[in-house]
């Protein structure tokens, strides 16, 4: 029977976002570009609110499930929701002075970026595989038209089309193998997906959780789905970049990882080895891809694409430890990279954005904080310790060993060895090189989110303990072992 | 495989037919039609005149427009056939959950209508 | 009679044909909306079979929602084609080449 009440209360933080989304658009009809600041103003907020309800409810309730099990509101899906709501909410902050200087007056992309968060939610949250499918829709068409949303640039438009043309195609492979699970296993849900893949997968199931992980795959651009990332990242407009390279790869992650243990426990021999395979071509790719570029977004869409490969190893681990392993990485991955992208916003010279590496060159003799900042991001890249980006390594790849994956382990810190090479070029092109003429003045929110991110990240080895707890009752949820 | 061409037999048999006729009626004017052409015959016949410009001409934009913006609210509207039909079942949270939905069906109209899409000019 | 069997791979068939159609085109962007919308076809086919054959309805209700979602996604793409369009003039597959590396 359909359920006689509506559980508004425990669906506060995405009722919020939605409705935020439908007002401000409405607001923003009416007044029109004069309503813009106030209209991404309050989206910041609305994320903000839905990310404390959400943080705040984290000891309170256990795993409830809404609508027939479509949707879970568990400690792992708040974890990758705050995720997700905190990339969203930090790149729209982000965008302000960009959208100013580019005289972009629109109040539609702060809309977008509610909408998107809102799919990232459900699709954190989704139970079932109708679930899963509508919030990655809803998700991937809010983010098609934000690549594309610096309409009179001919890279933005061409960004946006092929992330278009090959998202879709992704899309098309993640719905054929929903099919093909759903016609195997006879139901959407995934706790009878699990039931029914017990013991014997067969033939058809095999292919159905083949497609649906190379779906999966290309929404968090891991190899051999990346060949979107360098492209759509070099061409979108940095602010986007910014947004694309961290909410929604949380999102898609969370998805990944509760598909495969929650819903194919029985099949993890099969799914683990499609994992392994994936991270370590990922891990490659991203390291030696890296090598040769010059433009800094460009070099960071082969970082991420490496660092999805490195929070892969977790999940090729499948288990308990190799979950946690992976949302910590995942939380440290977005002060990364979103400080980096801060960084990428402040490159600025005569009045015009400047992407490539070598305008970094003598940074530190001109704008001394910045370097040092953008220095400690890049060592957090490369995995040097203290700093977080090195306990992010260390945790996956401990539960690779404590699962027996010693080849994967040693794969991996070889290939972050690769990966270290150009984080370290970086550094030593703003410490080493003559300088060039200073950056323009930035605005106050790339200075602030950069030196935030870096604090996060150089100081998380102080105080590593809300995180990793928190990741760890998020992995709890999912894997009781 | 021998039950699907039986129980398919007639529509076989109307397929081969189609085919038969149709290649009989191509082939037929190449053995038995008289031919004797000359060049105003051979001409493109448009009220006398020759063709002023291609065929394939290009569409004005705005007609994709309207047709993007139709075609979204035309299948939005393939959820309100299984809610009418089991209305009495779904009961009033049913009914809330279609009014929502059409709800958020009407402020992007409304947005879309702001915006002056629905005007040609 | 026909099975489940043929309705699968009628869906298969499908499928391939509108991820080659994605692959392999070299020409017009069009086409990959129209390859597109034949993967979700293909899909559908398969979900309305399985849904028929194993008397279950949640199958049809997922086909609606694949429907929907890629009317809503064939407009997107199209607008974005259309913004595309207007700043380059041109929709060539080849002409998609503003970065490289």
């Amino acid at each position: 029977m359909m359920p006689t009440f509506f559980p508004l209360a425990s669906l506060a933080p995405e009722l919020l976002i939605a409705l935020a989304a439908l007002g401000l658009l409405l607001l923003g009809a009416w007044r029109g570009e004069r309503a813009a600041w106030i209209v991404a103003e309050a989206a910041i907020a609305a994320l903000g609110i839905a990310a404390v309800m959400l943080v705040m409810r984290k000891g309170g309730v256990g795993a409830r499930t809404f609508f027939h099990g479509a949707f879970v509101d568990d400690a792992f899906a708040r974890f990758m929701q705050a995720l997700s709501l905190v990339g969203g909410a930090v790149s729209l902050l982000l965008s302000f002075d960009w959208m100013r200087r580019r005289g972009i007056g629109a109040f539609e992309y702060p809309v977008l970026v509610l909408l998107a968060t809102l799919g990232m939610m459900v699709l954190a949250a989704a139970g079932d595989l109708i679930a899963l499918y509508v919030g990655l829709e809803l998700m991937s068409l809010a983010l098609y038209v934000a690549a594309a949303f610096d309409r009179d640039d001919g890279r933005a438009t061409e960004a946006g089309l092929k992330y278009f043309m090959l998202g879709a195609l992704s899309s098309g492979m993640l719905l054929y193998g929903a099919s093909l699970i759903y016609g195997f296993a006879g139901s959407t849900a995934f706790d009878d997906i699990a039931r029914a893949a017990q013991g014997h997968v067969s033939l058809g199931l095999a292919f159905g959780v083949a497609f649906l992980l190379a779906g999966l795959a290309f929404k968090i651009s891991a190899a051999p789905f990346h060949m979107w990332t360098p492209d759509v990242y070099e061409g979108a407009p940095t602010p986007v970049t910014a947004f694309f390279a961290s909410a929604p790869k949380m999102a898609a992650m969370a998805a990944l990882v509760r598909v495969t243990t929650t819903a194919f426990p029985g099949a993890a021999a099969d799914w683990r080895q499609i994992v392994v395979f994936v991270s370590i071509l990922s891990m490659a790719i991203g390291g030696f891809g890296a090598l040769g570029q010059r433009n800094f977004k460009r070099l960071m869409a082969y970082s991420s694409i490496g660092h999805m490969g490195f929070a892969l190893v977790g999940l090729a681990a499948g288990s308990q430890a190799g979950v946690q392993g992976v949302l910590v990485y995942m939380a440290i991955y977005l002060a990364m990279t979103l400080g980096t992208f801060a960084a990428i916003l402040l490159m600025r010279r005569g009045g015009a954005y400047v992407e490539s590496i070598d305008d970094l060159a003598g940074l530190s003799k001109t704008d001394p904080a910045t370097a040092t900042f953008l220095t400690l991001l890049m060592f957090s890249l490369a995995g040097v310790p203290p700093l977080a980006g090195f306990f992010a390594k260390y945790y996956v790849f401990t539960a690779a060993i404590q699962a027996g994956l010693f080849s994967l382990a040693t794969v991996g810190v070889l290939l972050s060895v690769v990966s270290a090479v150009y984080y370290l070029r970086i550094v030593k092109l703003m410490w080493f090189d003559e300088p060039k003429a200073a950056f323009d003045a930035g605005a106050r929110a790339p200075r602030w989110t950069l030196a935030l991110a870096t604090a996060v990240v150089g100081l998380f080895f102080l105080l590593p303990a809300p995180l990793v707890d928190a990741a760890l009752a998020a992995a709890r949820a999912l894997l009781p072992a | 495989m021998p039950s699907l061409v039986s129980d398919y037999l007639p529509l076989l048999i109307f397929v081969a037919l189609a085919g038969v006729i149709a290649v009989v009626l191509l082939a037929a004017p190449f053995a038995l039609a008289f031919k004797n052409p000359d060049p105003e015959k051979l001409s493109a016949y448009e009220c006398g005149f020759n063709p002023f410009d291609d065929a394939r001409m290009k569409f004005d934009v705005r007609f994709y427009l309207v047709s993007l913006l139709f075609i979204v609210f035309d299948l939005e509207v393939a959820f309100l056939f299984p809610w009418a039909v089991s209305f009495h079942r779904v009961g009033l949270a049913g009914f809330w959950s279609m009014m929502a939905f059409l709800g958020v069906l009407t402020i992007g109209f409304v947005y879309e209508w702001r915006k002056g899409a629905l005007e040609w000019d | 009679m026909v099975g489940l069997g043929q309705y699968l791979v009628v869906g298969a068939i499908l499928f391939t044909l509108g991820v080659a159609g994605i692959v392999l085109n070299r020409k017009n962007v069009i086409v990959i909306l129209m390859s597109v919308e034949l993967i979700l076809l293909a899909v559908n086919v398969n979900l309305v079979a399985f849904s028929t054959f194993s008397g279950d309805l949640t199958g049809q209700v997922f086909a609606l929602f694949v429907l929907t979602v890629a009317a809503a996604e064939a407009a997107i793409g199209l607008a974005i084609l259309v913004t595309h369009f207007r700043v380059k003039g041109s929709i060539e597959v080849e002409d998609l080449n503003a970065m490289k590396g």
